[in-house]
């Protein structure tokens, strides 16, 4: 098995240049790795899967959906016509949009690069501070929030939202926002945050509550302070554990949502599922990002630097001693299935109870419209409060018992692995369901828009 | 299976012209499995969903638990 060597043919882009190139995945026994050449720039390889369980058998075919309103013509192909174009494979199931591109944190790791303002605040831990006012990008304005809004309406129609930054609340507008979201009939609004505002000012989790947010993505590392020391420069736990208590006070679901790093935190998968399980039913589940590289790279980074989504299943079966058994994770029937795993479980007296298994998947090729459907409602459900009316039920036979035991207890592991400038395939971003909106009402697949050449260089973000 | 739609009048299994019991059955779905209540036939041991269960709550029940 260890002699054996598969390829198949994809495509990719030159980290340095960012031209498209034509990519290998090379399979050798247990592993597969992307190989690209630039004539100008030499050639490279990144490792893509790691683990017992080869690629190959875990890939799932998808019959491609057709955007009914693309906003791009393919002009360049892709990936330099995003908009979404027509040749786009997939639907929207989470749109983001960037609502400041400040914060208050200056992480090692981060999407948006979002560190230009950090220096004032981090040395003061001020997050309103005249001198940092500044300092600060311009954000966008309500108006051009409402257009972005719009846009989404217009090219995706109704689906699941997340607000995203920079740190969304540092904008004491934030409750605005989302209650303008939500009159224009988002139904499933979600702030991707750290969580460190949630912690120091309750008054504003019940604003954003009371505005219409259900359920906050929330950066979570680990259970040790020095875990966030190393990522995010100050030590954080207690905030973290302080923005899930006025959660649960104040009824906003929690996903937890660690950024994995190798030699930093990937010991700690077992103990963040168990902080999970016990925070529950606030916390709905814990959504692992392996890290990827963008921002500027002085050096590409190597293979041990990255976890694969395979070795995030092994070391979650590991770790936390067979609770989860790999078999529950199951690749994706929305996005591409290298792009992600997820589990269902319910959490119970003795353990967890099992519901999703991967030998279920439904065998031939699956509509990928269909796919995006059941993923928007999955999420919305999966990751929203869930005591609503659950005072007022009557419990009056074994299914009631049943639905408020889902509701309630319902809990998922789950992971995302983003693409960079080095592992990007292209195949990927054609199916990418998360999309990103730009001031001009475009929307970017969210790898594509957040990749960057070694020089820090950007397609789409500027 | 064969009846009528009150509540005191038996339901009668059609193979065995057996009186339909409430009992505990096992039911899986998706990989979960849950015990409820429900109609069987004490011989033949075939359940009865009515429309009104599998139309309700049981079909909330696979909705709660639908995969993506």
């Amino acid at each position: 098995m260890s002699n054996e060597y598969t390829f198949v043919e994809t495509q990719s882009l030159c980290p340095i240049c960012l031209k498209k190139l034509d990519a290998f995945i090379i399979t050798e026994g247990e592993n597969s790795y992307l190989s690209k050449n630039c004539t100008e720039h030499g050639t490279f390889s990144s490792v893509l899967w790691r683990g017992k369980m080869p690629m190959a058998d875990w890939i799932q075919p998808k019959e491609r959906a057709q955007i009914e309103n693309p906003v791009t013509k393919v002009n360049l192909g892709c990936p330099y016509d995003c908009g979404l174009c027509e040749e786009h494979r997939q639907h929207t199931c989470t749109a983001l949009i960037e609502v400041t591109q400040n914060c208050n944190l200056a992480c090692r790791f981060c999407f948006a690069d979002s560190s230009k303002s950090m220096e004032v605040e981090h040395s003061k831990e001020v997050e309103h501070s005249k001198e940092m006012e500044h300092s600060i990008e311009k954000e966008p304005s309500l108006e051009e929030i409402r257009f972005q809004y719009q846009s989404i309406l217009r090219v995706s129609g109704i689906c699941n939202i997340q607000l995203s930054g920079g740190e969304p609340t540092i904008r004491d507008d934030l409750p605005e926002i989302i209650k303008m979201g939500a009159d224009m009939g988002f139904s499933f609004i979600q702030v991707n945050t750290n969580g460190i505002r949630m912690a120091d000012d309750e008054d504003f989790v019940i604003a954003l509550k009371e505005a219409g947010l259900y359920s906050i993505f929330l950066q979570f590392d680990g259970t040790s302070d020095e875990v966030y020391k190393t990522l995010r420069g100050k030590a954080l736990f207690d905030k973290k554990v302080k923005a899930i208590e006025h959660c649960k006070k104040h009824d906003i679901a929690v996903v937890l949502v660690p950024t994995l790093v190798p030699f930093v935190n990937i010991d700690q998968i077992g103990e963040i599922i168990q902080f999970g399980i016990e925070h529950a039913p606030t916390v709905r589940g814990v959504h692992f990002q392996p890290v990827s590289y963008f921002g500027r790279m002085p050096k590409a980074p190597q293979d041990i630097d990255r976890i694969t989504l395979p070795e995030i299943m092994d070391e979650i079966s590991k770790q936390t001693q067979g609770l989860i058994q790999m078999e529950s994770l199951k690749p994706p029937g929305c996005e591409n299935s290298l792009c992600s795993f997820h589990g269902n479980y319910i959490i119970e007296e003795q353990g967890l109870k099992q519901v999703s298994k991967r030998s279920s998947c439904c065998c031939g090729t699956q509509k990928a419209e269909e796919g995006a459907t059941k993923a928007k409602a999955y999420v919305a459900r999966t990751w929203s409060n869930t005591s609503c009316n659950e005072e007022n039920e009557a419990e009056t036979s074994d299914w009631d018992k049943i639905i408020k035991n889902i509701k309630r207890n319902s809990f998922s592991i789950s992971a995302m692995a983003f693409q960079d400038a080095w592992n990007v395939n292209l195949e990927r971003i054609k199916d990418c369901c998360i999309h990103v909106v730009t001031k001009d009402g475009r929307l970017i697949p969210f790898c594509m828009y957040n990749i960057t050449s070694a020089e820090g260089k950007s397609l789409y973000r500027f | 299976m064969n009846g009528a739609s009150e509540n005191k009048v038996p339901w009668i299994c059609a193979k065995c012209q057996k009186e339909l019991v409430e009992e505990k059955v096992k039911v899986r779905y998706l990989d979960g499995n849950f015990e409820v209540e429900l109609l069987k036939c004490p011989q033949c041991n075939h359940v009865f969903i009515s429309e009104d269960l599998a139309l309700g709550k049981m079909l909330e029940v696979e909705k709660g638990l639908e995969d993506k």
